[in-house]
């Protein structure tokens, strides 16, 4: 059939694209490895100590982290925009992110303040609990506004002055954390452990696998809640637990990695429109796979670019996904459809 | 066996809009929600979906409350179909209506082969078949309806709830989602409740009707009882005018039946058909039913002026010992006082009297009481051309079916009792009804010809009683004549309006012996010149008239030129006393109309005039007219 070729074509383009940048992202850096001292560090058998050093504790979970958050943004994002029925809604626009940071800034400033250390579950739960707090304010929101355009501008909004007040908690951290600090609010891959990654992983794969198994209910729901409910889609639960995972998976990538942007939108999108086809079930996959390559594409080129001075890779993902979402507000507006 | 019902249903939000809701919906039948809106059709709907809380009461699914079903049991039972989905994309046809296999499908959706089969059987049946691979949010209104609906098929639902499913239809598409509901309740069993807020679709597709009212929600009501006037009107709130203007006739017509059209000056004016026309199409479509068993969709008969007459009958049903048929009168545009009323032709057969029509009058149809008319005194006022029409008609629908017997009709006519009234009826001598009249079987509005023809009858009676006739253009003349010569009283006068040359020959063929017309100068001054035909639109000429028999009389220029420049006639006789000519030039005036009047008379009776003027009074009479009032006893 002509659906499933195009499928399989576009799915081993990803999976290919996503080795090709993974591998890329493992020898590329400030320190040049060559493959061969790559093959001889992940076989264990290098005698270029510095070498497998760098790529065992740094490059190496770096890429891991970067699919598995990569993966969880863009799946959040494709959640958010199913649950609102709108294309540009995401972790990042609707201030989710925002919120999530705001929490992770005032813990990481309190915690610091006392000597304490922050542990990463401390931070993905108080990400988590920025989140809901600031998806509660867009459902809250949601319930007064039919336009999703007004919503998006309230999530922008609470974006900046989560931002703001972020700004000024930093204003009162002590120096020594604030580079720190400021590093994470600007989103950023660098420095993850592999306790880190565990801890990610522990919380982002079981979350994506439940987004997956939600794809029937999600199709349903892509004709709007009463159809969903009509052909007997428990409605209720199944909202707050779209709500819960989205929230959980935009946390969590703010607790390790700062807001990152734009990502929830653009690849969600771009993965449709590769597929041709917006059924969860085919497009849940592919967000996972695309959100990471798209994501170890950005950090490569945050790193690269201007090395050794590492670009926030926030910059990077607006540069590639503003412009998606200009182009939909744009197509939106321009009447196709009605709505 | 109701499949749906609910027991003392109070539905709302947050607070209950209506109470006490005692419905019930059939397998096999479409209910429909009707009333105003606002009052509740969508929230009570959607109570029965299961989507909204019952206020109180309860909603029961063959026999089972519905809250008690699990979600999944209850959409395998129940589907809804709204008017609005949310904006989908990239998602085929075949796609949306695979949601409705969702209460089948497993845990990640994933279609089986059944289920597709079940996909395709459901597009096809809502023949949307070849939209299966085409973008949702890239086809029409009407297909996306169609989709949306076989996506409640693939639910294969015992009961199919509707919420306006015609509101964004034009009208194809609208016809074809009421033939799809059709087949879906009366050969896939389903029980359909459907809210309508267009009253003519409810009717035509309904077996049965819930009143929805702010006030309350009726029980189940059978059609005709809900779209009866009174039912209607209470639940909408509307005056009776507005539903006449809403529902005329039996249903709306957008169009008349019968498109024929004359022109008259600058403008196109539709013809309508006669009384006669449409008793002899009642008569052809009651015989129609009686000889064949079949009820006409529509009759038709070509009529005496060549024009074919199509139109369908208001009703046509058999009655106890025949058939009875009603055609709508239409006059076109010429309204006249039988426009709108059905003409009904009672048929029965008779075996034993071959190739015989007797013809009578019922209800409604007048009786001739004076001499003079069509017809003889004691007969149904069913003029002969009509008469010829129905015997025509019937025997033309016996030959269709080689039938040999001959054919009773009885010609009635509903409300015609009250609308003879209105007409001259009564006094030409036809009394307790309308007449049944017309020569060429088609009505051409304002047509000089049918004046005439009521001239002609009119001067016909007035030679029954005299030979002696008074001739008056309007009104005017009428009056002048009451106020001046009340001793005239015994002689017939009929209103001619503009018509003096024809009416004066009339007179001669009725063989009058003095005919007198009286009549407002502005009229005649007009015979004058010799125009027999005083209507403004034919001639005008009244003060070049004046003018030149002014000058005739020795005015001077200007004189002539103020005449000329006058607006009016009595703006003439003023600017005459000025110049101190108005006995001559009225003497002059007086002289040439009686000179005109003599030639169009021919010698054929005596024919004076008197002029007036409302503002001048009395301005003269001619020579002739001078001897018939003296005669006559007038003067």
């Amino acid at each position: 059939m002509h659906t499933s070729k195009r499928m399989t074509i576009a799915y081993l383009a990803m999976a290919a694209a996503l080795l090709a940048l993974f591998a890329l992202n493992l020898f590329w850096g400030s320190v040049a490895l060559s493959p061969a001292d790559i093959a001889a560090a992940l076989l264990g058998r290098g005698t270029n100590a510095l070498a497998a050093n760098i790529l065992l504790q740094l490059r190496l979970p770096r890429a891991v982290m970067v699919v598995l958050l990569g993966a969880a943004l863009s799946v959040a994002g494709y959640l958010l925009q199913t649950f609102f029925a709108n294309p540009i809604a995401g972790p990042f626009v609707m201030g989710i992110s925002s919120g999530a940071k705001l929490a992770v800034a005032l813990t990481m400033v309190v915690f610091l303040n006392r000597g304490l250390l922050t542990g990463s579950l401390t931070l993905i739960l108080a990400a988590f609990a920025g989140a809901m707090a600031a998806m509660l304010f867009v459902l809250a929101v949601a319930r007064r506004v039919q336009q999703m355009s007004i919503l998006v501008i309230c999530g922008v909004m609470i974006g900046y002055i989560c931002s703001a007040v972020t700004d000024i908690v930093v204003a009162f951290a002590q120096d020594s954390n604030i580079v720190n600090l400021h590093n994470w609010s600007m989103g950023s891959f660098s420095g993850m452990t592999w306790g880190n990654v565990a801890t990610a992983a522990a919380i982002v794969l079981p979350c994506l696998a439940a987004a997956f198994l939600l794809s029937k209910p999600m199709a349903a729901y892509q004709l709007g809640e009463s159809y969903a409910a009509s052909v007997g889609v428990p409605v209720r639960a199944f909202s707050v637990v779209l709500v819960l995972l989205s929230s959980l998976l935009a946390a969590c990538v703010t607790a390790f990695a700062g807001p990152i942007s734009f990502v929830g939108i653009a690849v969600p999108h771009l993965v449709k429109h590769t597929l041709g086809s917006a059924k969860p079930l085919r497009v849940l996959p592919g967000c996972a796979l695309g959100g990471a390559a798209f994501c170890l594409l950005c950090d490569l080129i945050a790193r690269s670019l201007f090395a050794p001075t590492e670009l926030s890779i926030s910059s990077v993902t607006a540069v590639f996904g503003a412009p998606v979402v200009i182009w939909l507000l744009v197509r939106r507006h321009s009447g196709e459809g009605t709505v | 066996m109701s499949c749906c019902e609910t027991q003392n249903l109070s539905v709302g939000y947050g607070a209950p809009l209506l109470r006490d809701i005692a419905l019930h919906a059939e397998r096999g039948k479409i209910l429909a929600l009707i009333g105003p809106n606002g009052a509740g059709k969508s929230t009570l709907l959607k109570t029965l979906a299961g989507q909204l809380a019952a206020q109180g009461g309860a909603v029961l699914l063959d026999g089972q409350d519905l809250t008690a079903y699990t979600p999944n049991a209850r959409a395998r039972k129940l589907a809804l179909m709204l008017p609005h989905t949310a904006r989908t994309e990239l998602t085929s046809c075949f796609e949306v209506a695979a949601a409705g296999r969702y209460p089948y499908t497993g845990r990640l959706g994933i279609l089986s082969d059944t289920d597709r089969q079940q996909v395709h059987d459901a597009l096809c049946l809502v023949r949307a078949e070849e939209l299966e691979d085409r973008d949702f949010a890239r086809i029409s209104d009407g297909q996306r309806q169609r989709v949306l609906l076989a996506r409640a098929v693939c639910q294969q639902p015992e009961i199919l709830l509707l919420d306006e499913p015609t509101s964004f239809l034009d009208v194809k598409g609208k016809a074809e989602l009421m033939d799809i509901l059709q087949v879906l309740a009366h050969e896939k069993n389903v029980a359909v409740i459907v809210t309508l807020h267009e009253l003519e679709l409810a009717q035509r597709l309904a077996d049965a009707v819930v009143c929805v009212a702010p006030s309350g929600v009726s029980a189940v009501l059978a059609p005709q009882d809900a779209f009866a006037q009174d039912n209607i009107c209470a639940l909408f709130g509307l005056t009776t005018d507005q539903y006449a203007v809403l529902f005329a006739g039996s249903g709306a017509k957008p169009k008349p039946q019968f498109e024929h059209y004359i022109r008259s000056g600058q403008r196109l004016l539709r013809c309508g058909y006669t009384t006669g026309t449409c008793a002899a199409l009642g008569a052809a479509g009651a015989a129609r039913l009686l000889l064949t068993g079949h009820a006409p969709e529509s009759v038709g008969l070509r009529t005496p002026k060549g024009i074919v007459v199509e139109v369908a009958p208001q009703f046509c049903r058999l009655t106890a010992d025949g058939a009875a048929c009603a055609i709508v009168k239409d006059g076109g545009d010429d309204i006249d006082a039988t426009t709108g009323l059905p003409v009904i032709a009672a048929v029965t057969l008779l075996p034993g009297a071959p190739r015989t029509v007797t013809i009578d009058g019922g209800a409604g149809v007048g009786r001739v009481t004076k001499p003079g008319l069509d017809q003889p005194v004691g007969a149904a006022a069913i003029n002969r051309v009509p008469r010829q029409m129905i015997t025509e008609a019937l025997l033309r629908e016996a030959d269709a079916v080689g039938y040999g017997g001959g054919f009773a009709v009885v010609i009635s006519i509903e409300g015609g009792e009250a609308a003879a009234k209105r007409t001259f009826n009564p006094h030409l001598g036809v009394e307790g009804g309308l007449s049944v009249l017309g020569t060429s079987g088609i009505v051409e509005p304002m047509s000089q010809q049918a004046l005439l023809d009521t001239l002609q009858i009119e001067i016909h009676q007035a030679a029954l009683k005299s030979h002696r006739l008074i001739l008056a253009p309007g009104n005017y003349g009428l009056d002048y004549l009451a106020a001046n010569y009340p001793a005239l009283h015994e002689i017939p006068v009929v209103k001619i309006s503009n018509f003096i040359g024809e009416a004066l020959d009339m007179a001669a063929a009725e063989h009058f012996a003095e005919v007198l017309l009286v009549g407002h100068v502005g009229k005649l001054v007009k015979l004058a010149g010799g125009i027999m035909n005083t209507h403004s639109r034919c001639a005008d000429c009244r003060t070049e008239l004046f003018c030149a028999y002014a000058a005739l009389c020795g005015a001077d220029a200007a004189t002539c030129r103020a005449l000329m420049d006058a607006a009016t006639t009595d703006a003439c006789l003023d600017i005459l006393d000025a110049a101190q000519l108005r006995e001559p030039v009225m003497a002059s005036l007086l002289t040439a109309i009686q000179t005109h009047l003599d030639r169009r008379a021919a010698g054929a009776f005596k024919v004076g005039a008197v002029l007036f003027s409302n503002r001048n009074g009395p301005l003269g009479q001619t020579k002739i007219a001078d001897t018939l009032l003296k005669l006559w006893g007038g003067a």
